[in-house]
């Protein structure tokens, strides 16, 4: 059944490419687990160098990147889920896809970043090495409901993970402080460490727990933390987190900015002058994957937009431009009218001066993206 | 020069989808017009607007024994006295006479409006998506409301409920929903209207787009009835837009 399942994956993801419907990451893994539920059961599924789960509102990504990075900088072959393929059938493809059809794979470790929703899903069959948990704050609250359900999932999921598995946890979550008496298993707790953020390309204090998670998650595979810190050095940002672009003579500096959380985490960079340039534009979409209801800009602290944002040209667009610039309005923030963009395309040729910053929310963010690269990254 | 005094009850318990927006909105609005604005956590002799939230589960449990055996007696009294107020979504419901559980157990409320909340179970699905309403004759026809003519009567905004509202006769609704679920996707009928106290399943920053309605709330609260106009241009837009967004 795991060939036959590794064959499907392989023809959904070739079909799926081929006839350009859907995501390639996504799809294989559908169709496989309506077919094959406890694939991931399977005794074949085996990371002899470890396996990592990482979850959280924010941080999953460069997380996730970090840790694969110090791996792979070791000759360990890393199996990983792409970013934004972070449900179940996102795991399910990738796994399945890294492998030939004779089932045999050159990967020896996994590291993947799961949704926040599914983990407990995930957990019921798989049983990781390492479990990493950022963060939980509100995010898409039209899909997931409150965060205090999600919360008690984790709960319920850590309290019954096998004690073989390390649990890396941050130590200043309030939500998580009885996490670690109720996990039978090693909790190794992690918190910003500026010294070691120094070492990588990362700033932020949210990275600087990023790259803290991740050498925790190292040492409880074995590593040395000076030597995980190494590997570090030449770290190169994720998509869209900190990412930079050229676009003609410009250059474009991408921040996820998809919730209140990482919202006021990037206007903090902003302030603290840790990135800075003459321009800023806000890009603010309201698909699926963003969660449809935009209520919650009004969580950006106004305060922390208005320093932000001034002093700089202010440009908006994204599906809810207006909704936008109404928010930056009730902040103190006039955007001119001229700046106001509907169409994202036009928006990103007429930023003016040679740097801008981009703040764009999850489906934003990959529309910006496949504009200014030209290609797709889901 | 009077001053609005906005009590917040529980802003941090009952802030879970951007409510907090409202009560920045309308200090906006008032300061903007150069009346001084004062935002604290209880009801007071000054208050002349109260604004509460909505939350999650965790949350109302936790406010819930304060405002039934604390701060509810002044918050009745004062909506009673024909005191300005909104309340949304949980806040809303809490309000009521009571709040029936998808396993039946039954949460009573304070009281104030008449009307009751009956959760159908997780079977049925949640109301959730983009609204939009027509406000209430009893609003319009107030001499405190001074209709925008850009927007009309109109109220857009998003709602994610899982109980059913269903109001007593005697009791009148906010507005009647043209799109979306609104009380209980059966009646079209959208929040309550009482005395001067609105309770409503439009969530978030409901004024943001809706600049009548904060103009409204604001007027009442200060007894002013030709508040000087805004520039809502940009917010008209908004608005505007926003009424063909799918449900």
């Amino acid at each position: 059944m795991f060939y036959l399942a590794i064959l499907i994956s392989k023809v959904t993801h070739f079909l799926t490419n081929l006839l350009k419907v859907g995501s390639g990451y996504t799809f294989p893994g559908y169709i496989v687990l309506n077919i094959y539920p406890n694939i991931l059961r399977s005794k074949k599924i085996k990371f002899p160098k470890g396996l990592v789960i990482i979850s959280g509102t924010n941080g999953k990504t460069t997380t996730a990147k970090l840790v694969t990075h110090v791996l792979e900088k070791k000759g360990i072959k890393v199996v990983h889920n792409k970013s934004g393929s972070n449900l179940l059938r996102g795991i399910v493809s990738a796994i399945l896809l890294d492998r030939d059809i004779f089932g045999k794979t050159k990967s020896l470790a996994g590291v993947f970043e799961v949704d926040e929703f599914s983990l407990p899903l995930l957990l019921k069959q798989l049983t990781p090495d390492v479990l990493v948990l950022l963060n939980l704050s509100r995010d898409q609250l039209d899909r997931y409901g409150e965060v205090d359900i999600v919360l008690d999932k984790w709960k319920k999921a850590v309290s019954s993970l096998s004690p073989s598995c390390t649990l890396v946890i941050d130590s200043t979550q309030e939500r998580f402080k009885d996490f670690s008496k109720i996990f039978r298993g090693k909790t190794l707790p992690f918190d910003a460490d500026s010294v070691c953020l120094k070492k990588t390309c990362l700033v932020g204090d949210f990275n600087a727990k990023n790259v803290s998670a991740a050498i925790e998650t190292a040492r409880a595979l074995g590593f040395e933390k000076k030597e995980a810190l190494e590997n570090l050095e030449n770290f190169e940002v994720a998509y869209g987190r900190g990412e930079e672009i050229a676009f003609g003579k410009k250059t474009l500096h991408i921040f996820l900015a998809k919730n209140p959380a990482s919202f006021n985490n990037n206007l903090d960079l902003l302030i603290k002058k840790e990135v800075d340039a003459p321009t800023l534009l806000f890009v603010l979409n309201d698909n699926i994957p963003d969660g449809r209801d935009v209520s919650w800009i009004y969580d950006i602290n106004p305060e922390k937009l208005y320093k932000a944002c001034s002093g700089k040209k202010i440009f908006v667009s994204g599906k809810r431009y207006l909704d936008m610039a109404v928010r930056l309005s009730y902040a103190g923030i006039e955007v001119e009218g001229k700046n106001l963009k509907k169409n994202l395309k036009s928006a990103l040729s007429e930023m003016p001066g040679e740097s801008t910053i981009v703040l764009p929310n999850y489906s934003a963010m990959l529309d910006t993206r496949k504009i200014l690269t030209g290609r797709k990254i889901l | 020069m009077s001053k609005l005094v906005i009590a917040y009850l529980y802003p941090d318990l009952l802030n879970l989808y951007g409510d907090n927006g409202n009560v920045e909105i309308l200090s906006y609005r008032a300061r903007k017009r150069g009346f001084d604005v004062e935002v604290s956590e209880n009801i007071t002799k000054k208050t002349n607007l109260v604004f509460m939230g909505g939350g999650p589960d965790e949350s109302q449990r936790r406010m819930y024994k304060d405002l039934l055996e604390n701060k509810g007696k002044y918050l009745k009294d004062y909506i009673e006295n024909n005191g300005v107020g909104l309340f949304i979504c949980g806040s809303y419901q809490l309000l009521g006479n009571y709040y029936k559980s998808s396993d039946g157990s039954v949460l009573k409320g304070l009281g104030v409006f008449d009307l009751y909340t009956k959760h159908p179970g997780n079977k049925e699905p949640r109301c959730i998506g983009n609204t939009l309403a027509r406000l209430s004759e009893d609003i319009l026809k107030d001499p405190f409301f001074v209709p925008n003519n850009m927007i009309g009567k109109t109220l857009v905004g998003f709602e994610n409920h899982g109980g059913r509202t269903f109001l007593d006769e005697k009791e009148k609704p906010f507005a009647k929903i043209v799109k979306g679920h609104g009380n209980n996707s059966k009646d079209k009928t959208e929040g309550v209207l009482h005395k001067n106290s609105i309770g409503t399943y439009f969530h978030g920053p409901l004024l943001s787009r809706n600049p009548h309605l904060a103009d409204f709330l604001i007027a009442k609260a200060l007894g002013i009835y030709k508040l000087e106009r805004l520039n809502d241009d940009l917010i008209v837009a908004a608005h505007t837009a926003s009424e063909n967004l799918k449900q």
